[in-house]
């Protein structure tokens, strides 16, 4: 039974990383209709941001972890303004193509600095003793992060209701002409949607260079984890991406708890993923919570 | 037609026949003509080092793998993020009977075009298959499907010990009719038989873009519900074009697994796939001759870089990593720059080339 | 008109650029290649391999250790990709190479063949000992990555307090992780009385706490695992909360990891941390942290050439060291013998290293030999435990008997 819990409350915390890297997806999917490949280079961007603030610059690792979300707010902003401004408007292939023209350029920078071929690690600060919940075992940067998820995900829900520019980017994404005409300057809402994606994706990052460590082919392929989840909950439902991620972190703990090493199977949580992916797009491409669009042929 | 078919300049079209031929003037042909043979005998002539060679041959194998793409997203507006797994699929066809019957075994040694022909026509199996999502699924959604696809070619092929767990398979050298194709023309031989396939492909896909099942892809790329109320099928075509890609593919990677002698799980990754559609973009959407500029102009980036690299590891020693982070940047660059202000590619180039040397010396 | 420009443009800045070669000197010079993925995955060791081997090769020059003549080394990134590598290797041969450096498991035994071929001794990167069966050209530098697990095995059978040990493999997702797999099953088939009790194949897991709990709940004591670091950092640091790592070694009630010559290094204390205490590692290299006219050899060489002090005293430094000097060393041998130095002659002397021949590298615990059926070069593996943030030798260097016994 407590094997059972632990495999439950692991796929709890690793899916709220997930979730925490899907919301910056969603985000930017949700206000500009554009499907962000680079996320995973962001995110990978965002936790050697933190790194070097907290190691490099000696900042306290609290401050150095809400000054990244900052630096990657306007970093990605300004990666919006400089490639994405002028594609507005084009074919969607082509912006999902400058997007993953972009996740070379940014692999790119990050080769010519150091962290590209080499491991770090962040200095321990959290305590080192597990949490034990009946029989479980969690660690502090777990709950951290969980914690972090659940915070970031109330302030977007907040955001979104009620606050004016939250609005208007619901209202960019679902009608653009109509939000123009109202006043709304769409390219501003583009910019921002994107500088919270890259909030998020620090914050994802930081999270999860702190769990497995710098390296960089860990961090890279991280980001293509990001679709099954995204188009499990639907691409333009924050609610979906939180849940979505809890259930495929449930997927793959309950895969390797299960199902690996019976009938010869082994790593079946890399894959269930993507299968579980193509069966949704076969009978139900909008996920869990999205909006519900016919695109039959 | 002008009374002067050899120098016509302009535009003298009276009948739609005339309009959809291959070569509107003799010099057309004639030009054409002597740049095929030139591509057949400069060999002759020019002995190239084996890594020239082999990069030849490798911009010739994504020919024709982007031939098969830029079937289905240029001219069919179908986004496939998997095209590597297709071309893995034909090289995986002959490695796998390699590895069945002996890597020595007649069949691969003596048989070999239609070793090629076998991996083309497993490519178009698996290609409808895959295309199957397209049939209610569009842009996005079926970019991710074709995703999906990649991800599990990838952990199948990684996985079972059919496909020797990712572990390269070897494929055995084969032999024409003057025996044994040696290890010292082994990439000469290849190029020319690359080319020839190059040659004939490209004149399908031409031919094909002028037939009903051509232009009704690009109708159900521009408007599929238009394409329906006419009559055409969107359904049919868009599954047909998959496939159509898949064979493509699959001759593409089983003349590369006969090029690499076998097949490797490293060489069909996303990665890979991420190539192929930027020489397709970065050659032009939905034109032919881009299918020739993307690969060519993508590899030589590649190539260039790595000299550079070198270059500047001379001057620099210890800048070896500096420099290495160049290819990955520059690889990024050229896509957005490409799609930032050329979007329609190096074919967009070519087309202005043309009809300025059409028009010459009239200007309009 | 305006491509008409760029065009031109493009064709001249790249005629210039083939150009920029350097002339080749008066002297003999002798070209040795070394292809490896300085850049993409697995990088953080080709990073380091790639300046040990570019180091040595400039001390060799820099103190005329061959006279007169010089090596002229080539190093190039491939990216991990085996299509690069084979144009690097091409590209080599027409540059008259006379020895090859190669790095990644796939690329060594795609281009097998090929080596075979233009008969060209090959040196890799990787102790994959699915690289030598076939072969006559390739020569492993260390012994191979199943020796490795074969000699973690023979330890802890011979170091456990009871029963039969039982043990979990946890392995790398590919033909690197697997290989060694085989061949510790064939062990225990062939007599050492140990369990096997899972192999698991991980993946990019956040999160190992469950096959933790799975394994203590099957009673697994030992782990043998053969992949990256940064796997088993995760894998380290999910048992150190959990307690269950080992205090000592075979501590009942607790896991004791072992890990084969990728998995550990200083990288691994980086990212594991405190976790990484008592962790065990084999490989054939003397480490830094361990005092030895050898580590001095080695960081003097990195301070030599302005290496941080990350690469100096990275095991990854090390392996390039060892195969740049045994490069160097039948060059120096063939000269001697008043032989051309070509590829064949080169091949012939590493064959005849064994015996009194066999050459003594400072970064190696053992000497390296060759012969007709022995292509591993160092045999002998030294055992390493994490003691205090430092790995420290346990044990003198031994050499595994198994591995003959199941050949």
């Amino acid at each position: 039974m407590s094997y059972f819990l632990q495999l439950v409350f692991s796929g709890i915390v690793v899916g709220s990383i997930y979730a925490l890297a899907a919301i910056g997806f969603v985000l930017i999917y949700k206000s500009s209709r554009v499907l962000n490949l680079a996320h995973g280079q962001i995110i990978a961007t965002g936790a050697y941001i933190t790194y070097v603030l907290t190691v490099w610059m000696g900042v306290p690792i609290y401050i150095s972890f809400v000054m990244s979300m900052i630096v990657t707010f306007f970093l990605a902003m300004s990666v919006e303004r400089i490639f994405l401004r002028r594609l507005i408007g084009e074919p969607i292939i082509s912006v999902i193509m400058v997007t993953i023209g972009l996740m070379s350029i940014i692999d790119g920078l990050i080769y010519l600095t150091p962290f590209g071929s080499e491991n770090f690690s962040f200095p321990p600060f959290l305590p080192r003793e597990p949490i034990i919940l009946w029989g479980t075992y969690l660690s502090y940067t777990q709950v951290t992060g969980v914690v972090i998820t659940f915070i970031l995900i109330g302030a977007f829900s907040w955001f979104f209701k009620k606050s004016t520019v939250g609005i208007s980017m619901r209202a960019v994404s679902d009608d653009q002409m109509a939000s123009m005409s109202i006043g709304i300057s769409v390219p501003k809402v583009f910019g921002l949607a994107w500088a919270t994606a890259g909030l998020t994706a620090a914050a994802a990052g930081g999270i999860l260079g702190n769990i497995t460590g710098l390296n960089f082919d860990t961090l890279h392929a991280f980001g293509i984890l990001v679709f099954p989840v995204v188009i499990l909950g639907g691409l333009d439902s924050l609610l979906g991406a939180v849940v979505a991620g809890i259930l495929m972190g449930l997927i793959q703990q309950f895969a390797g708890g299960y199902l690996d090493g019976n009938w010869g199977l082994n790593g079946t949580g890399q894959v269930l993923p993507y299968i579980l992916l193509l069966v949704l797009l076969l009978f139900k491409p909008h996920g869990l919570f999205g909006t519900y669009e016919i695109e039959r042929v | 037609m002008s009374a002067n078919r050899w120098l016509a300049t302009g535009n003298y079209f009276t009948t739609y026949r005339e309009e959809q031929r291959i070569f509107f003037t003799h010099i057309d042909r004639l030009l054409f003509a002597a740049f095929l043979t030139a591509l057949f005998a400069w060999p002759f002539f020019f002995q190239a080092s084996s890594k020239y060679m082999l990069i030849f041959d490798n911009i010739l194998v994504a020919v024709i793998a982007v031939l098969g793409l830029n079937l289905v997203t240029g001219f069919g507006g179908l986004i496939s993020v998997g095209h590597a797994a297709f071309v893995g699929v034909g090289a995986y066809t002959v490695a796998c009977l390699a590895q069945i019957i002996g890597d020595q075994h007649v069949l691969i040694t003596h048989a070999w075009p239609l070793m090629i022909v076998a991996g083309g026509l497993t490519g178009a199996v698996f290609g409808l298959i895959v295309g199957l999502p397209a049939l209610r699924l569009r842009h996005l959604y079926l970019l991710m499907a074709t995703l999906s696809f990649q991800m599990i070619f990838q952990w199948v092929v990684g996985f079972m010990d059919f496909f020797n767990q990712g572990q390269f398979i070897y494929v055995g050298r084969v032999y024409w009719f003057t025996g044994e194709v040696g290890r010292s023309v082994h990439y000469n031989f290849w190029y020319y038989a690359l080319l020839i396939t190059v040659v004939i492909l490209g004149f399908g896909v031409r031919n094909l873009l002028r037939t009903r099942y051509g232009r009704s892809l690009v109708a159900v790329r521009d408007n599929d519900r238009a394409a329906d109320a006419m009559g055409m099928h969107p359904g049919f075509t868009k599954v047909s074009a998959f496939g159509l890609a898949g064979f493509f593919a699959g001759v593409a990677g089983a003349m590369q697994a006969y090029l690499n002698r076998g097949a490797g799980f490293e060489t069909f990754t996303l990665h890979e796939s991420i190539q192929y559609l930027a020489m397709t973009i970065v050659g032009g959407l939905g034109s032919l001759p881009g299918t020739f500029f993307g690969p060519a102009a993508i590899k030589m980036l590649d190539l260039q870089m790595e000299n550079l690299a070198e270059w500047a590891g001379h001057l620099l020693p210890s800048s070896l990593d500096l420099a290495t982070g160049l290819r990955p940047l520059s690889f990024g660059l050229v896509i957005v720059l490409f799609l930032m202000f050329e979007p329609r590619g190096i074919a967009n180039w070519w087309r202005i080339l043309r009809s300025y040397v059409k028009l010459w010396p009239f200007r309009y | 008109m305006k491509t008409k420009k760029i065009s031109i443009g493009i064709i001249v800045s790249v005629v210039v650029l083939m150009l920029a070669m350097p002339v080749s000197a008066v002297a003999e010079e002798y070209m040795i290649g070394l292809s490896l993925a300085i850049t993409g995955p697995t990088s953080d060791a080709g990073n380091p391999y790639a300046k040990g081997v570019e180091d040595y090769f400039r001390y060799a020059n820099d103190m005329k250790l061959l006279g007169k003549d010089t090596i002229k080394y080539e190093i190039r990134d491939d990216k991990y990709e085996t299509a690069i590598t084979k144009r690097n290797f091409e590209e080599y041969l027409d540059m008259g190479m006379v020895f090859y450096l190669n790095y990644s498991t796939g690329s060594t035994l795609a281009l097998k063949r090929d080596f075979e071929e233009v008969k060209m001794p090959t040196l890799p990167a990787s102790y994959h000992a699915g690289n030598i069966e076939d072969s006559d050209y390739v020569f492993l530098p260390i012994a191979s990555y199943s020796a490795q697990a074969i000699g973690l095995a023979e330890y802890l059978v011979a170091n456990h307090d009871g029963k039969t040990p039982k043990v979990a493999m946890y392995v790398h997702p590919s033909a690197f992780g697997r290989g060694p797999v085989e061949d510790v099953k064939a062990t225990v088939k062939a007599g050492l009385d140990m369990e096997i009790v899972e192999v698991v194949e991980h993946g990019k897991d956040l999160d190992v706490t469950g096959m933790l709990q799975r394994w203590k709940s099957k009673g697994v004591q030992y782990v043998i695992s053969q992949t990256v670091q940064s796997p088993v950092a995760t894998l380290l640091k999910g048992a150190s909360r959990m307690d269950l790592v080992a205090g000592s070694f075979g501590e009942k009630g607790k896991i004791t990891f072992m890990g084969a010559h990728y998995t550990g290094g200083n990288d691994l204390i980086a990212l594991a941390g405190k976790a990484a205490e008592n962790f065990y590692w084999t490989t054939s290299f003397i480490t830094t942290s361990e005092e030895s006219y050898a580590a001095d050899t080695q960081i003097a060489l990195a301070e030599r050439y302005n290496r941080d002090d990350k690469t100096a005293n990275s095991h990854n430094y090390a392996a390039g060291i060892i195969v740049a000097e045994v490069a160097t060393e039948v060059i120096q041998r063939a000269k001697a013998r008043g032989e051309e130095v070509n590829k064949k002659t080169l091949y012939q002397e590493l064959l005849a290293m064994n015996g009194m021949n066999a050459f003594y590298s400072g970064t190696a615990v053992g000497p390296v030999t060759y012969s007709k059926d022995d292509h591993q070069g160092v045999d002998t593996l030294q055992l390493y435990a994490v003691q205090n943030g430092e790995f420290r030798a346990v044990g003198k260097p031994f050499i595994p008997e198994y591995t003959d016994k199941i050949k």
